[in-house]
């Protein structure tokens, strides 16, 4: 491996950046998808619920 | 897609362990990787010399006490810290330091220059009882020290240990620890000349604490303190101008 | 606790005991001439201590309710316990460690009291000790509630969290014996770094193994957050601390790393603990606390995903920020500023979400001091947050850097969200874990809220003007173009502050001892609820737990 300082600068830079950018879509598409909708809302309200026991199979 | 990716990530939180991981890292990696070839960019500096068995030993005792909690070794490129402190530091002055002791505040001064600064004599009356020395000073006072033999009968696996992590000491260098140890503390003796002879005519040889019948650890922290900066003199040699103190009134 | 075992657990337990008792005897015949071996005896001593507690009760009646039946939460009860123990030495030796600074003779003339070794002690006791056990503890209560899930381990989680106090136990006892890798928050040598390992394993196998117990399809957010604080704390352990020992007789070890790259390791582990030990970690406590106290759903839970990823992603990038104007290359400080930043989006959105879960119950906030805490929490996050985008910008922290206000900055963020939050969950678990009513005085939490907001402000306003004082004492200079002050000047100009903080510490010292004695008499002398022990299930579960909302 013969990967110069420069070279390794400069990969570091650009797909530093374009991994951003794609995992900002992704997490975006992920929260915003409509099927996910009614999944949030119950995990949002289920914690509220009486949780004195655990449940089993 | 990515939601059936993401509701199967879910389930086994296994995948959604790796999702962690692949974010988290990154970071890191970027700004670490590029790192491990900056001896390319880095100055260069063939004047380097190691730390002796004494200075190591030295430097243990400064990592041991916690120094670096209140004094930094790291002068920023910054024109105030230049002109209190002296030429800002180079990457390849801790090139050799396992772990580096840059530090992160200055409850006290920077120390990143402070060898040959003061007198022996100064560093001891200091560290006995700093406002013996500097009234207003709230270091703590270090007596210990001085009535602490310092174990040199293992400073040669030191020296290895120092070896397997990057720092090339020679095999001579090793087997010679216990003995250059106390050279560097009692001049004029013929372990004293082993010493210069394998780390160079700049080593200093002194009885740090004033005592040559035994070697204290007071010895050891005061060579470490003496030969702070000056390990190589790379740079006062060709660096660039320091920066203007960012002003907000401008 | 042991009558919660069976047989062959105890068994299981008895011989884990044995092999590190083995372990300590190793370590104390290897080091026998080295500190090393002064640890050997305190890992035996450890050993036989809770291999007495075993043993004496090894043949007492098994279990025998169906213990799946119920949440484990024994080793929750004795992971708040420790964490008020830590909390109160951690913090006293934070008093002293401060007045040290003021009167330096506080020291005593001996070695291992002196500042250097102390203040060690003094993060590694908040930081790992109070602020660890109450994040094993929350997480296992939180993993089982959300899951609707027991532990998945009878054992594991005991030798997590008692794994974990010898961890820290070890990294104590070492700094008062000079024992140090000299790394900021991860002072511990090799052997108890390796032991961290394998108890930091030994967590992440049990809250997988919890998880995938769950009803639910979708894990709860909180329970992001933990997860990313064991995995990345893993992560940023392991790199951070490799290092070849002196030899195995020796506690002295040398990194791996050295100067710029260990400086960026360092660091990169250094910010990234504040971010997913003391920020994830935490927020997973907001996620799961503030919803229960406060009875409202989180405002947005789309928000709160988005928050996580931003977070996860973003702050690994940030570390090198704490070495602006150094060698470190000019580009990775530029980049760790420009995260730095970056970083205050999903931050501030993770506290507008807390402050506007609490629409509508401000009257809560304004009666009930254990959900005022847990408010309070979020706005010192909040500026938090702000506060360290802002002291990443290079040319602030030009003037912020090597001063106090760095301390102010980190104590805002230490005392005022993670210990806050940490009291105000604590004050919200402890009555629902002992199934009490309430707790035993609200009197005494109302206290105990005050004098910590009070400890808090006065400690951070000192380091401010502490701080910025120091920063431009050092940097200014006189008409004829020569530095004005010298160090000592700067240092006297400091003494005041140095009394202030002091103060400031003692104040949420005495507090968190009023927390003590609460939790205590709680424990003991409030009786037990009716209706919490009515949901203790004797056979099978009440009708309405076992088809919870879809």
């Amino acid at each position: 491996m013969d990967l110069d300082h420069d070279t390794l600068v400069a990969f570091s830079k650009s797909w530093g950046l374009f991994y951003l950018i794609a995992l900002s879509i992704a997490v975006l598409i992920y929260t915003f998808l409509p099927s996910n909708r009614k999944r949030f809302d119950d995990a949002k309200k289920n914690i509220l619920d009486k949780d004195d026991t655990p449940w089993r199979r | 897609m990515p939601e059936l990716f993401h509701r199967k990530l879910e389930r086994t939180a296994i995948g959604f362990t790796l999702a962690i991981i692949a974010a988290a890292s990154v970071g890191g990696i970027v700004e670490i990787a590029p790192l491990f070839t900056i001896d390319e960019t880095v100055e260069e500096a063939p004047d380097l010399r190691l730390y002796t068995p004494l200075e190591l030993a030295g430097r243990n005792i400064y990592v041991r006490e916690g120094c670096y909690a209140c004094h930094s070794q790291m002068i920023r490129t910054l024109r105030d810290e230049v002109e209190r402190y002296g030429p800002y530091s180079l990457a390849v002055e801790s090139k050799y330091d396992h772990p580096m002791l840059w530090g992160s505040k200055r409850t006290g001064p920077d120390l990143a220059r402070v060898g040959g600064k003061y007198s022996d004599f100064w560093h001891v009356a200091h560290l006995t009882n700093p406002r013996d020395v500097v009234p207003e000073s709230n270091m703590p006072a270090y007596r210990f020290l001085a009535r602490a033999t310092l174990d040199t009968s293992d400073l040669g696996v030191h020296l290895e240990a120092q070896r397997a992590v990057g720092v090339p000491y020679t095999d001579e260098m090793v087997e010679n620890a216990s003995r250059d140890a106390f050279g560097q503390a009692t001049p004029d003796t013929e372990p004293a000349s082993g010493v210069v002879e394998r780390y160079g005519e700049a080593t200093q040889v002194s009885a740090f604490d004033g005592v040559t019948t035994r070697v204290t650890e007071m010895d050891a922290l005061v060579a470490y303190l003496q030969v702070l900066g000056r390990l190589t003199g790379a740079a006062f040699e060709n660096t660039a101008a320091s920066e203007e103190t960012p002003d907000p009134q401008q | 606790m042991i009558a919660q075992l069976t047989t062959s657990e105890r068994r299981q337990s008895a011989i884990i005991l044995l092999v590190l008792g083995m372990a300590g005897l190793a370590m104390a015949a290897l080091g026998r001439s080295d500190p090393l071996g002064v640890h050997g005896l305190l890992v035996i001593l450890f050993s036989v201590g809770l291999s007495y507690f075993v043993l004496s009760s090894f043949y007492e009646p098994e279990p025998e309710t169906d213990r799946l039946g119920l949440y484990y939460d024994d080793p929750i009860k004795v992971g708040i316990v420790l964490s008020m123990a830590w909390a109160v030495f951690g913090m006293f030796i934070g008093v002293w460690v401060a007045a040290q600074l003021a009167w330096p003779d506080l020291a005593f003339d001996a070695a291992w009291s002196s500042f250097g070794r102390l203040r060690p002690a003094h993060t590694t006791g908040v930081i790992f000790g109070f602020g660890g056990n109450a994040l094993i503890a929350t997480s296992f209560h939180v993993v089982q509630r959300t899951s609707r899930a027991r532990l998945a381990g009878q054992v594991s989680p005991w030798f997590v969290l008692l794994g974990f106090n010898l961890f820290c136990v070890l990294a104590v006892t070492g700094y008062f014996m000079g024992l140090t890798q000299s790394k900021e928050y991860a002072e511990p040598e090799w052997y108890a770094d390796l032991w961290l390992v394998i108890v930091w394993i030994t967590y992440f196998v049990l809250y997988l193994r919890t998880l995938a117990r769950r009803k639910e399809p979708h894990i709860y957010v909180a329970n992001w957050y933990y997860m990313a604080f064991i995995v990345v704390v893993a992560i940023l352990h392991i790199v951070n601390n490799v290092a070849v020992p002196v030899s195995l007789g020796h506690a002295k070890s040398y990194s791996v790393w050295a100067g710029v790259q260990d400086a960026m390791v360092q660091w990169w582990y250094g910010h990234n603990a504040v971010a997913f030990f003391l920020t994830a970690g935490f927020l997973a406590m907001l996620y799961y606390y503030l919803p229960i106290r406060a009875g409202r759903p989180i405002f947005s839970y789309r928000l709160s995903i988005l928050s996580f990823w931003g977070i996860t992603f973003f702050y690994m990038w940030a570390g090198s920020h704490h070495l602006h104007y150094t060698a470190l290359p000019h580009w990775v400080q530029n980049l760790g500023m420009t995260f730095s930043v970056m970083l205050l989006v999903p931050s501030w959105a993770s506290a507008g979400n807390a402050l506007l879960t609490l629409n509508g119950a401000w009257h809560k906030v304004r009666d009930d001091a254990t959900l005022r805490f847990i408010t309070v929490a979020v706005l010192f996050y909040g500026l938090s947050t702000f506060e360290g985008s802002f002291l990443a910008i290079r040319p602030v922290n030009s003037l912020s850097h090597y001063t106090d206000w760095t301390v102010g900055h980190v104590h805002a963020g230490a005392l005022g969200w993670v210990a806050l939050i940490t009291f105000g969950s604590f004050y919200t678990l402890v009555p629902t874990l002992w199934k009490r009513e309430r707790m035993y005085s609200a009197g005494l939490v109302e206290v105990h809220f005050w004098l910590a907001l009070a400890g808090t402000l006065v400690y951070v306003f000192a380091m401010w003007n502490s701080g910025i004082i120091q920063g431009l004492m050092w940097r200014t200079y006189t008409d004829d173009g020569t530095l004005a002050y010298s160090f000592i000047d700067s240092l006297l100009a400091m003494y005041p502050y140095y009394i202030a903080r002091a103060f400031g510490g003692l104040l949420f010292l005495l507090g968190a001892i009023v927390a003590c004695y609460n939790i205590w008499m709680t424990v003991r002398h409030v009786p037990l609820s009716a209706s919490r022990r009515a949901d203790i299930p004797i056979t099978g579960l009440p009708a309405g737990a076992a088809t919870p909302a879809e």
